[in-house]
């Protein structure tokens, strides 16, 4: 509505622009000689400060001066010629006014309507970033994510929740840097530079690079039975051409990991898929997305979502223990459990808060009608 | 809200350019003053509305809002607020409303300082304002709007090109924008002077100062444009002879040209028809640039976008604009009188040679630079103009030309002695001489190119101060007198005399950096050390670095001279910008006196190394000192109190017809 009312307004303002000289009235006549007698006059002004100055000779000064002299003479000709000569009717006057002043409104909401979006509210990120995190969407709580990293680079917690969502999403080179950052905080581990290596090749459409293959490398040696390093290293040599290194290698795999692996299954797939079928049949393969596997996928990506939550308010809290005075943080602390269904965990960390802040605190107070509001009460 | 109160504002801004564009020349083809008069009050509103569309985009930006399609295509929360503002019009659409908001920014100056000029002349100045204005919202409203909107609104941006992210994005556009639109109030003027068909004495005085103020924000903006490609680019080029970069370089030409006409015209009322089709074509060409530019015709970091209704839309509002003011300037010209005779040596004769050879040299580079595209459109061929076709044309055109500047301040007007100014300038080219030897002997041996560039340069600088010294009467007159005269000297001979400097200091930096310039590259690790003309360079670390929306590999050098004497630290980094996943080279560079030493970072060998590029660059800052010289220049010449002009009054008018019949 308000909108509205400030369209309205700026109609209005524009539209008594236009207005604006039919209403006063200005009888002095204005031609276009005079104007010219008054340069000639600056002219002849700016001669004789020249000539002072010794910029010019007397002589130049004399000839200057005579051919503006003839200008202005001219000029005065013109002056009289013209006097008399006045203006048009007043119906045209008051028909071009009002043309004009109508055009400003109609041709502005006219275009309006077809071009705007009145009635879609701004959004701006502050905002949103703040608001609850329940139901937000998957790359919202990826953004929040972010900011909260931006500013704590080194919380291996929060990188470790999103550099599986990242894979998830196809955003490989985030991946990438999450688990650089991981193994930069907390040390280098076989999952982790294996999970890189899966990153590089996610980012690089499939194909096993010489980087990936490096990460791949480094994976087994901290670790000779890292599943994904070996799968992959094995699908380099396909790639490569050398078919059958690489299925003895997938053929090794199959041999040595446990029955529950999942990278049992992506071996001999690949196997088959690479002309083997020696191993047709002698476990269960899956032939494709069975319906159980899509449900299973959407239950993942919903387990993914609370675990990143979850991610976050753990980072929360550990971070409120070192840095208790943080009064915003100990609302969205609260606030989260309550998100979470876990009004148990919403109080303790208001018992805390309240031990932290002091109980007679204005903060204090303030913090327990915060709490009231969400239903939790302090013993 | 905000977002679409802007966007109401810009197409309210519109109806009242519809308005302004058509009731005052109504009003002025019949001489109806009312009419005439709504031009003003029309303008000064277009100019409010525009600005609070363009602060509502800003704020935008600034607030992140994702839900403006615009923002969310080129912005990132995590981007410095620096770059949220500058972002503004750091894209296609964005950039658009910024000239938009010039264009009706000087028309709303018109109105507000118009106020001494003759009506009819203003209302069709404005008049023609409103109908530039009125093309370029309906381009922005049909073909780029930035206001459109996405529902629902992505939480995050996709950030804006890294190359942008440079404080040179918030200075850059806008002055070249202040430039090329500058120049738009001097078409007004030569379309308002057709319409009516006359030329009034204040004409020249008016259309001076707009080109000389557009002419110093071009130059500002050519110049630092070429800086930020300089550093930014990484390998140190500071012109490339692209053709977004001729864009620029046309109206500038054009515009120096007009400036010296205009010149002409205002003091001796001579070359009036020639200033008024300058006047047209310089402004043809800024739409020229905007059209290569905006169209999506050339591919570069400036085409944000390409979308041929974009190129199509713009492509008509040039055939309108040049195609409509070319057809009026054939039909009106012949009523406009011209007039003031003139000896072929004299100053005017002087301007006019400046004239030509401009003239020659835009066609030359208008040439090079379309004529790549027109046989790309014709045959499919993609063939390149580049650095040897300009140095082989514009070259020998615009060298003759600089070393006959001198001359052109010091000839009297009407008719000069070209021997007399020889003869004053002679100490001049003995100084010039001078240095051309002393670069040949101290600097190169062998490089008698860059000795004659060299001295070129000089003669330019010390033929601009010839004309201060002689003006003042240094040497004929008593030192005190002297002095005073120098003090009261008019501020328009200091901006010639800078201006013509400027470009000596520039001819300087660009001769001695092309041909002078020493390079190496080398693969380096970490305790390494180079020598570089006459420093040492030790590459002392290379570490990861993060920044608020990058991550970057950064190498320090630590330079010393040869002596052993501590210069301190260069830093050179390879950037990755996260969100649009892509490399940037940040160069490091050290000013040394008036020269750099330029380091950038190249790829990592298979042992570990890796590759620096380093350069020499003698010099290299005078190319844009001396543009900044020539800013100053304009800059004092637009000062000149000279070229304020009282209005007439009423009574002094009857006096003054009084007077002229006597």
């Amino acid at each position: 509505m308000l909108f509205w009312i400030l369209a309205a307004f700026l109609t209005f303002v524009a539209a008594f622009a236009v207005l604006r000289p039919f209403a006063v009235r200005n009888g002095q006549a204005d031609d276009a000689p005079a104007h010219d007698i008054e340069v000639y006059r600056d002219q002849l002004d700016e001669v004789e400060r020249d000539a002072e100055r010794g910029l010019i000779g007397p002589q130049e000064a004399e000839q200057a001066r005579a051919e503006i002299g003839r200008r202005i003479l001219k000029a005065s000709e013109a002056a009289d010629s013209q006097a008399g000569k006045r203006n048009a009717s007043r119906r045209v006057t008051q028909l071009t006014a009002a043309i004009a002043v109508l055009a400003v409104p109609l041709v502005s909401w006219g275009l309006y309507v077809f071009t705007g979006s009145p009635n879609m509210p701004a959004q701006p990120f502050h905002a949103r970033a703040t608001e609850e995190p329940a139901n937000a969407p998957i790359d919202e709580l990826v953004a929040r994510a972010e900011a909260h990293l931006a500013e704590n680079p080194d919380d291996a917690r929060g990188w470790q929740v999103l550099a599986p969502v990242y894979m998830r999403i196809g955003r490989f080179g985030d991946a990438q840097t999450a688990l650089r950052n991981i193994m930069r905080i907390s040390g280098d581990s076989a999952e982790m530079q294996s999970g890189l290596g899966e990153a590089i090749v996610g980012g690089a459409q499939g194909m096993v690079t010489a980087e990936a293959e490096e990460a791949f490398n480094a994976a087994i040696a901290l670790d000779p039975k890292e599943p994904r390093a070996r799968f992959f290293l094995g699908l380099a040599l396909a790639q490569d051409g050398e078919t059958e290194d690489a299925q003895a290698m997938w053929r090794e795999m199959l041999a040595d990991l446990p029955g529950e692996s999942p990278w049992r299954v992506a071996a001999r797939q690949a196997l088959l898929s690479s002309g083997d079928t020696s191993v047709a049949g002698a476990e269960t393969a899956p032939t494709g997305p069975s319906d159980e596997d899509v449900a299973a996928a959407a239950e993942l990506s919903q387990a993914d979502r609370q675990d990143m939550i979850e991610g976050m308010v753990a980072s929360l809290d550990a971070k409120l223990q070192e840095n208790p005075d943080d009064m915003d943080g100990w609302q969205r602390l609260i606030r989260s459990y309550i998100v979470l269904k876990r009004p148990e965990d919403a109080k303790a960390a208001l018992e805390r808060a309240l031990a932290a802040l002091g109980a007679d605190a204005p903060e204090s107070q303030e913090l327990k009608a915060f709490a009231d509001s969400l239903g939790i009460k302090s013993e | 809200m905000s977002i679409e109160l802007g966007h109401f504002a810009l197409v309210l801004a519109f109806a009242l350019a519809l308005v302004q564009m058509s009731v005052p020349i109504i009003g002025a083809q019949l001489r109806n003053e009312t009419l005439m008069r709504v031009a003003e009050p029309a303008a000064i509103t277009s100019f409010m509305l525009v600005a609070l569309s363009f602060m509502a985009l800003t704020s935008a930006y600034i607030q992140s809002d994702f839900s403006v399609l615009n923002v969310w295509e080129n912005s990132h929360s995590a981007k410095p607020m620096l770059f949220k503002i500058t972002g503004t019009w750091g894209n296609h659409e964005g950039s658009m409303l910024l000239w938009v908001l010039i264009l009706v920014f000087f028309g709303a100056l018109v109105a507000f300082f118009g106020r001494n000029l003759p009506l009819s002349l203003r209302a069709n100045v404005l008049g023609v304002q409103g109908a530039i204005s009125c093309a370029f919202i309906i381009f922005i409203l049909a073909t780029s709007n930035p206001f459109a909107r996405l529902d629902p609104a992505p939480i995050e941006g996709r950030d804006l090109n890294p190359i942008l992210q440079d404080i040179g994005l918030a200075i850059h556009p806008p002055l070249l924008y202040l430039g090329y639109v500058g120049f738009s109030i001097a078409f007004s003027f030569a379309i308002a002077a057709l319409i009516e068909g006359r030329l009034d004495a204040a004409w020249a005085r008016w259309v001076r100062p707009w080109t000389l103020a557009a002419w110093t924000f071009l130059t500002g903006g050519i110049a630092m444009g070429s800086y930020w490609a300089y550093y930014e680019l990484g390998w140190g080029g500071f012109w490339f002879w692209d053709p977004v970069e001729n864009a620029s370089l046309l109206p500038w030409l054009g515009g120096t040209a007009l400036l010296h006409s205009a010149l002409v015209m205002e003091k001796r009322s001579a070359l009036k028809i020639w200033t008024v089709l300058l006047a047209i074509l310089t402004f043809s060409l800024s739409l020229l640039g905007t059209f290569l530019v905006r169209s999506g015709v050339l591919t570069s970091v400036h085409a944000f976008a390409t979308d041929p209704a974009r190129g199509v839309f713009i492509l008509g509002i040039l055939v309108l604009f040049i195609g409509g003011s070319l057809a009026l300037f054939a039909w009106r010209a012949a009523t406009l009188t011209s007039g003031g005779l003139f000896q072929p040596v004299s100053r005017e004769g002087a301007l006019v040679l400046n004239n030509l050879i401009l003239t020659t040299a835009t066609a030359t580079v208008l040439i090079g630079t379309l004529y790549p595209l027109l046989v790309e459109a014709v045959t499919g061929d993609k063939i390149s103009v580049g650095a040897p076709f300009f140095n082989l044309t514009f070259g020998p055109l615009i060298l003759p030309l600089l070393a006959i500047v001198p001359f052109g301040p010091l000839l009297a007007w009407k008719r000069g002695d070209l021997w007399a100014v020889s003869q004053r300038l002679i100490w001049a080219f003995g100084g010039a001489l001078a240095v051309a030897l002393l670069a040949l002997v101290l600097v190169d041996r062998t490089s008698v190119l860059a000795a004659l560039g060299i001295g070129l340069g000089a003669w330019l600088v010390l033929g601009a101060m010839t004309d201060l010294v002689i003006k003042s009467g240094l040497g004929k007159v008593a030192p005190s007198v002297a002095f005073s005269r120098f003090k009261g000297l008019p501020r328009s001979v200091f901006g010639t005399a800078l201006a013509h400097a400027g470009l000596g200091l520039t001819t300087i930096g660009i001769v001695a950096v092309t041909t002078l310039e020493t390079e190496r590259i080398v693969a380096m690790e970490p305790g390494e050390v180079v020598e570089i003309h006459g420093y040492n360079l030790r590459f002392d670390s290379f570490r990861p670095f993060t920044g608020p929306n990058y991550t970057e590999d950064q190498a320090r050098f630590v330079l010393t001279r040869v002596t052993g004497r501590q210069l301190g630290e260069i830093v050179s980094s390879k950037r990755f910008y996260t969100a649009r996943q892509m490399p940037t080279t940040e160069a490091g560079i050290r000013t040394l006196g008036v020269s750099q030493l330029y380091v950038s970072l190249g790829d990592q060998t298979p042992n570990g190394k890796i590759v620096v590029r380093i350069w020499w660059k003698p010099m290299v800052t005078l190319i844009w000192l001396g543009a900044l010289v020539m800013m100053i220049g304009g800059t004092v010449s637009l000062l000149d109190r000279r070229l304020r002009i009282g209005a007439p009054m009423p009574r002094k008018k009857a006096a003054l017809a009084q007077g002229g019949q006597a």
